[in-house]
């Protein structure tokens, strides 16, 4: 889908962060080679990826560490998100626990990482839950979180009973609070997958990127603060999700 | 001068490492609690159990079957009979001991006792001393010549003869294990031999085949060539190592023997020998429990390994799942690693289940010691090594990847933590491991660094992160292709670049040896640690929750920094006392001592190193609290002369003996308690760091007084109904004088207005005194009486209450002070409570007028000594409480801020105790005052009564208690009288001088103290928290802070007249 034209590219440095098993390699695997694996090894340290991403007026290549989980593996975090420029911090919609460990990178990463860091919260493994859009789950309330927190373990998914235990409500209403990109994923469908990545690359201001781009702007108004971020693009993960879909990317 | 310092200097600079506190040392070496100690290197050697020590050494000649002759040394320990050449190249006698099994040129065997069938003395030349030893393997005959004085060879005989005789007993574990031996298949031929049923367990690999291709190889070949070397040299527990032993292992081991020279080279085969049942006990002792390791080992199980087929069927999972589970069970302290998944999986491929088990324990201890810890520190240690080394050897790319931003550990990070299992292809990170094992820790290092220097040239033309990784990806993917494709030379064509990294690997960097690692791993150690600790830190206080907001930040740190440190300290200072019993009791060295998870318990003493418990229990609370509060601590000698409050952290360890160090003793309190059980959130009988900081945010993070005063009637109100009985009031009391009894705070203008106390103003307890005992009388004036409580007053109300004047008048007649001290305090009637539906009983809750000089005195004097009567319960509630506390304006000072600031953290400037840690003469100063002489009548008495709350307390404490008492007994109301004014007054004052003379005389305090047998602290003690008494032995010199306080009449004057009361009731 890329011009013609050479577009100014630039390198962008991405860390995934998230509680062990939420589904962060995946989504990289998913995002950098469209592909899926059932059982994919735990993350050692950190993998190193990278993927272009084309944006109409300009090329973001992503330099993406995907991180270990595991709680113990936090010490080495700073290691790797030393100098990044955007963040997924990624929870599994399916386990309440790891939104709260999701909260915990958040606050991490707004201290300690570079200033300016853009950062999505994005719940994953939305395959899981009986709603795929995301968009119903702000219906059913905290009741629903509830009654799922108290049920069975989260490996029950496949009952006919949402497994889902993080409302879009809530981790929305958190993301805007905190001024964070918001999705709800799939890495096994692909649900949503490159939009993320599409809605970081727009997010990322242009005075930060290594090589300068042309003088236009970043499109819909993305790449003011990520606080206005969040307006913009809190939309396009609803309506704008086809559209935007495979395109936006040289996946 | 100046030149004499600068000597010393350096000399410090080179003794520093052995300055180091052993604690430390065990740390870098991970499992001994001796460090680089000859005990360790010992060990470390010989790859024996931690159980292990060098016994003696004599030198020596080995001579075997197979004709070669070595000299070297020969050790035992109480259950290995070791040899080590020296090598005939090395330098001088101490490396010999340094590098004896690992060097390939050098022979050397590790016997355990139990596998010697048996040792004769060889009289060939009679100035020769010379045993014959025949081993297990009946086919095999070990000289050994020793080259010493006949003396020092007698007495090594005489030492060897007695560890044989104690190791008898382990026959039958060495037929166990050598019957699961795979060596023992093989040598015999494939043929089913005495005890052994079938084809031991080589590993998945036997089923699902072994990666990589056979004949490539040539697998065929080098089993053929172990058979041969087995059969000559021993096997399994026997096994001798000679050079060839390396030279088998440099070229890849075969593979259903991997899993066996595994297990022996580390030293891991040991382990199982002498635990031949821990594995399955373990898995069988823990079978249905769950933990958070379990979770996190059960989400990796499927990603394993994944592409090997073994690791696709249960067969295979259900193994490494069992593995996993075992040695998480077994060292809760690392628990489980990811990674750990990778190596047990690669392990499983070659070994059984209970190999593997041994061996994943010799590798968290031993190996790579830290690497899979709570907090990895080992991982990141070694990274800090390895980049040093790299600094070291290759400064040019050094220098590149410093100026490039790219950071090595980014990328070497992964090949230590899997041990290059998921960096490498399998086949080749299998021949790593194979040296590894023998070799040691450094062969990580050396490989690494080999890998660099090979890709040296095209990492230099790196810029960032990415490249650097994706060159050594690409360099891992064609390992198995040739190293010189363009080269002439048809035999250097041939060479993989495996083989080339091999070479580099080991000659490139044999510098690099197990003491290089060491040494390196000490000297990083301390900045890893540290910044592990702060990264720690701020992560944990940025997560402790909603309460923490109400702390200052600077207040959590320092919470943080005083519960780890109360935690550790009180850790190490247990461990110290119990290794000084332990040494006391010696004498059972041999038996104890093999299991897996004892050695980590050194692993204590630092955040860093992993937490190893969480929880602080109730002593440790008590000396969390007595840091940050004075009341905390306790009236003991030991404290009354130590300098304040003022946390002094010496670490001296000559007092390590006590308990508390050389902290000052902590109190022990029912307040305290109370505390505890009331922050303990989930009932663990332990607090987290979470729950220290939500409970002093309970208190401290208040800025409302109504806020406060709750807090307080809630810590009191057992059952939570709302309501506070007599008993709890007294206990309020009490714990409010306790809390005080050091002074306070209090606000200009409050206490020191009243010109009868001398000092007024800071440290000054006086006006509390009188607030408290003015706190009980109103609590009593203005309680709610129960509903049973009530039907029962109106019952005997009427006689009851004259009989009450009668006593309180008659009482102050009375001067017996007949002595009589087995008085027993006995609990009073357990909360009858009524419903609350009494609360309007409206006993003039809301009467304002609380002034003690009115008409209408009597009444309600008499109302509240009615109170006393247990056969009235009572309760008050948080309204009257808190009318009662905001009556009174030191209460209310109180408890608007005196208890808050009764706690201090680092924000608050700390107060000087003035060296006056006790409260002082002004203390009962009052007492020499006041209405003495015309104290007759009940309104004398309650005046006085007014003056010293504590004498309340404790008074309406034993009259309750006597009148229970009496009650039980006879069935008859209890009577009750009132003390006589100046005896109390006399004995007090003789209190206050006892407080001064505390430290001196603390023998005849004690001697006091256990007079006042009525005593509200003894009654706590039959409510059973249990830990209320002290048990200690260092304590019976002093006195609980309670009695005290909260008791500070002389005991020799009162009691004896309750007791003459309750024997002669009615007589007047």
């Amino acid at each position: 889908m890329s011009e013609g034209g050479p577009k100014p590219s630039s390198s962008v440095k991405l860390v995934l962060l998230g509680e062990a098993a939420v589904g962060k390699s995946s989504l990289v695997l998913r995002f950098v080679n469209d592909d899926f694996q059932e059982n994919k090894e735990p993350t050692i340290g950190a993998a190193f990826l990278t993927q272009k991403c084309n944006l109409p007026n300009r090329t973001i290549k992503f330099e993406i560490w995907d991180t270990a989980g595991q709680e113990r593996f936090a010490s080495l975090a700073p290691m790797y998100y030393r100098n990044a420029q955007s963040a997924l911090v990624v929870y599994d919609l399916t386990k309440a626990s790891s939104l709260t460990k999701a909260k915990h990178w958040v606050a991490e990463l707004q201290r300690q990482a570079s200033p300016g860091i853009v950062i999505a919260l994005v719940g994953n493994k939305l395959d899981l839950t009986t709603q795929s859009t995301g968009l119903e789950g702000s219906m059913g309330g905290l009741s629903l979180s509830a009654a799922a927190n108290s049920g069975a373990d989260g490996d029950d998914d496949e009952e006919e009973e949402d497994a889902r235990q993080v409302t879009t409500a809530e981790a929305k209403g958190y993301a805007e609070e905190e001024g964070l990109l918001f999705y709800e994923t799939s890495a096994k469908t692909g649900h949503n997958v490159s939009e993320v990545f599409t809605a970081i690359a727009n997010a990322i201001p242009e005075s930060t990127l290594k090589t300068r781009g042309g003088p236009g702007t970043g499109r819909g108004g993305a790449g003011g603060s990520s606080g206005d971020t969040f307006g913009g693009t809190g939309g396009v993960n609803l309506s704008a999700a086809g559209e935007t879909n495979k395109d936006a990317c040289a996946c | 001068m100046l030149s004499l310092s600068s000597l010393i200097s350096k000399a410090s600079s080179l003794i520093d490492p052995n300055m180091l506190p052993p604690s430390l040392l065990n740390q870098v070496n991970g499992s001994s609690n001796d460090g680089q100690t000859p005990g360790f290197l010992f060990r470390s050697n010989f790859r024996l159990p931690d159980s292990e020590n060098p016994l003696a050494v004599i030198p020596c000649e080995l001579s075997l079957p197979t004709g070669e002759h070595y000299f070297g040394r020969l050790h035992l320990s109480e259950s290995f009979l070791c040899f080590s050449s020296s090598a005939p190249s090395s330098a001088a006698g101490t490396s010999s001991a340094t590098t004896s099994t690992a060097g390939p040129s050098s022979c050397g065997f590790s016997l355990p006792l139990v596998a010697i069938r048996r040792v004769e003395r060889l009289h060939s030349r009679s100035y020769l001393f010379a045993l014959a030893v025949t081993t297990w393997h009946n086919d095999q005959k070990l000289t050994l010549q020793f080259n010493s004085l006949r003396s020092t060879c007698e007495k090594f005989c005489e030492a060897l003869k007695k560890n044989l005789r104690s190791q008898m007993s382990e026959m039958k574990n060495l037929r166990m294990l050598v019957g699961s031996c795979y060596s023992e298949w093989l040598v015999s031929g494939g043929k089913i031999r005495e005890g052994m049923k079938e084809e031991p367990d080589a590993g998945l690999g036997m089923v699902w085949r072994y990666p990589g291709d056979a004949k490539k190889l040539r697998d065929k070949s080098k089993m053929r060539l172990w058979a041969e070397y087995l059969r000559e040299n021993g096997r399994n527990i026997t096994l001798i190592r000679q050079p060839t032993f390396h030279k088998l292992i440099r070229v890849g081991l075969p593979n259903r023997l991997r899993g066996e020279i595994w297990e022996l080279t580390s030293g891991s085969l040991y382990r199982r020998l002498y635990n031949p049942t821990l594995y399955t006990d373990t898995l069988t002792e823990f079978s249905g429990r769950h933990s958070l390791s379990i979770d996190e080992i059960e989400k990796d199980l499927n990603r394993s390994l994944p592409e090997y087929p073994g690791f696709q069927s249960e067969e295979g999972i259900g193994r490494l799942r069992r593995v996993l589970s075992a040695y998480s069970w077994k060292n809760p302290d690392v628990g489980y690693c990811q990674a750990m998944n990778i190596v047990v999986a690669a392990l499983l491929i070659y070994m059984s289940e209970t190999q593997a088990f041994f061996l994943l324990s010799t590798l968290c201890d031993r190996l790579v010691p830290g690497y899979y810890s709570q907090t990895m520190y080992g991982t990141l240690l070694d990274q800090r090594v390895f980049e040093s080394l790299v600094e070291k050897t290759m400064p040019i790319l050094w220098e590149h990847l410093v100026k490039s931003d790219v950071q090595l550990s980014v990328v070497s990070l992964p090949w230590f933590l899997s041990l290059f299992i998921n960096s490498m292809p399998l086949v080749f990170a299998f021949r790593v491991l194979d040296v590894f094992f023998l070799e040691g820790p450094k062969v990580l290092f050396q490989v690494g660094l080999a890998i660099l220097r090979i890709n040296g040239e095209e990492l230099l033309d790196v810029t960032d992160d990415g490249a650097f990784i994706s060159i050594l990806k690409n360099y891992f993917l064609r390992l198995d292709e040739s190293a010189h494709p363009r080269s002439d030379n048809e035999k250097l064509r041939a060479v993989t670049r495996f083989q080339e990294l091999m070479v580099v690997a080991f000659r490139e960097f044999s510098g690099i040896t197990e003491q290089t690692i060491l040494d390196q791993r000490l000297r990083h150690k301390d900045s890893v640690l540290s910044s592990i600790e702060s990264f720690a830190k701020r992560t944990t206080l940025r997560n402790l929750g909603p309460e923490s907001k109400r702390l200052l930040t600077a207040d959590l740190g320092y919470i943080y920094d005083r519960f780890y440190k109360v935690l550790y300290e009180r850790q190490e200072r247990l461990l110290a006392i119990e290794a000084e019993k332990e040494r006391i009791n010696e004498k059972k060295v041999v038996s104890s001592g093999r299991s897996i998870s004892e050695k980590s318990i050194n692993e204590k003493g630092r955040i860093g190193l992993g937490p190893s418990s969480q929880l602080m229990d109730y002593d440790y609370f008590r000396e969390f609290l007595a840091g940050i509060a004075k009341w905390a601590i306790a009236d003991s000698p030991s404290s009354l002369f130590s300098p304040g409050f003022e946390p002094t952290f010496g670490r001296k360890k000559s007092i390590l003996l006590s308990p508390w160090g050389d902290n000052a003793e902590p109190a022990d309190h029912e307040f305290m308690q109370r505390l505890f059980r009331r922050w303990d959130t989930d009932y663990r009988s332990g607090l987290s760091l979470q729950d220290v900081v939500a409970g002093l945010a309970g208190i401290k993070g208040k800025k409302d007084i109504m806020e406060s005063i709750s807090y307080f009637f809630e810590l009191y109100d057992d059952d939570g109904d709302g309501k506070v009985d007599r008993e709890g009031i007294l206990r309020i009391s009490e714990a409010l004088l306790f809390i005080t009894r050091r002074g306070w705070e209090t606000p200009p203008g409050i206490g020191a207005q009243d010109p009868k106390s001398p000092e007024g103003g800071k440290g000054n307890t006086d006006p509390f005194l009188g607030s408290v005992s003015g706190f009980i009388r109103r609590c009593f004036e203005y309680a709610d009486p129960d509903q049973e409580g009530k039907q029962e007053e109106i019952a005997t109300g009427v006689e009851g209450m004259d009989e009450l004047v009668d006593l309180l008048d008659l009482a102050s007649d009375d001067d017996d002070d007949e002595d009589d001290d087995d008085e027993e305090s006995v609990k009073s009637p357990v909360n009858e409570k009524g419903p609350a539906n009494d609360i309007s009983s409206g006993k003039g809750k809301e009467k304002p007028d609380l002034a003690i000089n009115t008409g209408n005195r009597r009444p309600s004097a008499m109302s509240a000594n009615a109170a006393l009567d247990p056969a009235n319960p009572l309760h008050i509630t948080l309204p009257t409480f808190r009318m009662i506390v905001l009556a009174d304006e030191v209460l209310e000072y109180f408890f608007e801020s005196g208890f808050a600031e009764s706690i201090v953290l680092s924000t608050d400037v700390p107060r000087t105790p003035g060296g006056r840690s006790i409260s002082g003469p002004s203390a009962f100063g009052n007492f020499g005052n006041g209405n003495i002489a015309g104290a007759k009548g009940l309104r004398g008495v309650l005046d006085n009564i007014v003056n010293d709350g504590m004498r309340v307390a404790q008074e309406v404490r034993r009259r309750m208690d006597e009148a229970q008492k009496e009650m039980e007994r006879n069935a008859v109301p209890g009577k009750y009288k009132d003390d006589d004014e100046e005896e109390g007054d006399a004995k007090s004052i003789m209190e206050q001088d006892r407080d001064l003379l505390k430290g001196a005389e603390a023998a005849v305090v004690d001697e006091a103290a256990k007079l006042a047998k009525p005593d509200p602290a003894a009654a706590d003690e039959d409510e059973g928290s249990g830990s209320t008494s002290d048990h200690r032995g260092e304590n019976l010199l002093t006195i609980s802070p309670s009695k005290a306080n909260a008791e500070p009449m002389t005991p020799g004057g009162i009691s004896p007249r309750v007791e003459f009361d309750i024997k002669t009731p009615r007589d007047f």
